[in-house]
């Protein structure tokens, strides 16, 4: 499988108890598991479970997926700017691979 | 006489939707499906959650009523919640019934910190109610759902 790649889309600045938005995108093919290859053999389920948001060390947003999230898992959601600090993103996958990103914001 | 061949109908095992269906003829079969996916719905989140929740107008689920493919079809949901540590959302939990596995998603949210405001993209195996239900902290349980036609499996 090609290495899974994280991206983030998120203001570097915002006003103190402003809502901002954040955009979460993972390349990931999401194998459900229920899928054969030609030889009838199954094809094992490999998909992103857990996204998890701390914003300067706390968990402020977190996701569960399951096999219909469609390929390359998107989300796009909503975080109240409290004070100035770090965004860390996780993306979990089945077996324990994780993948990261952060993000730093500047709050006045 | 009527009431003999109601006593057979239902001898014969039939349901009281079946006779109607039956009865209702093909023109409407497409109505009958959906009042079933009603049932089908309640069931689904009596099984998964536990018990039933209640539609409400302040959870708001919004997919496209038909798209060509069910490999990615856009979903957004949005809860009306002050999200207050007295008064939030805990968690919106996303399913969709005639799917071979029925758990789509389950969004966890924190109050004074994040929106019960959420966008993503998600795979429809047939047309079916998707159903959104929001567990709010005093335990109520609140639920929207919206009926999507897709034309391509998007689970195979």
């Amino acid at each position: 499988m090609v290495t899974p790649v994280p991206r983030i889309q998120a203001p570097g600045a915002a006003a103190k108890g402003e809502v901002f938005q954040v955009k979460a995108i993972i390349s990931h093919p999401m194998e459900t598991g229920l899928r054969h290859d030609e030889q009838g053999t199954p094809i094992p389920r490999v998909i992103i479970n857990t996204f998890r948001c701390r914003y300067n060390d706390e968990v402020v947003f977190s996701v569960e997926l399951h096999e219909a999230v469609a390929a390359n898992p998107y989300l796009e959601f909503y975080l109240r700017a409290t004070q100035t600090g770090r965004l860390e993103f996780v993306w979990e996958e089945d077996g324990g691979g994780l993948y990261t990103l952060s993000h730093d914001i500047t709050v006045s | 006489m009527v009431d003999k061949t109601v006593r057979q109908i239902w001898g014969m095992g039939l349901t009281r939707r079946g006779a109607l269906m039956t009865a209702a003829g093909w023109a409407s079969l497409s109505l009958v499906t959906r009042s079933h996916a009603d049932d089908e719905v309640d069931d689904v989140v009596k099984q998964l959650i536990g018990r039933s929740a209640i539609e409400s107008d302040r959870i708001r689920l919004s997919m496209p009523r038909v798209f060509p493919n069910g490999y990615t079809v856009p979903l957004a949901l949005q809860v009306d919640s002050p999200m207050t540590s007295a008064d939030h959302v805990k968690q919106v939990h996303v399913l969709a019934p005639r799917n071979p596995i029925v758990e789509v998603a389950t969004f966890h949210f924190v109050p004074e910190r994040s929106r019960p405001q959420v966008s993503t993209r998600i795979r429809l195996a047939v047309p079916q109610f998707v159903v959104a239900v929001a567990a709010m902290n005093d335990d109520a349980l609140l639920m929207a759902k919206t009926w999507v036609e897709v034309a391509t499996n998007g689970c195979s």
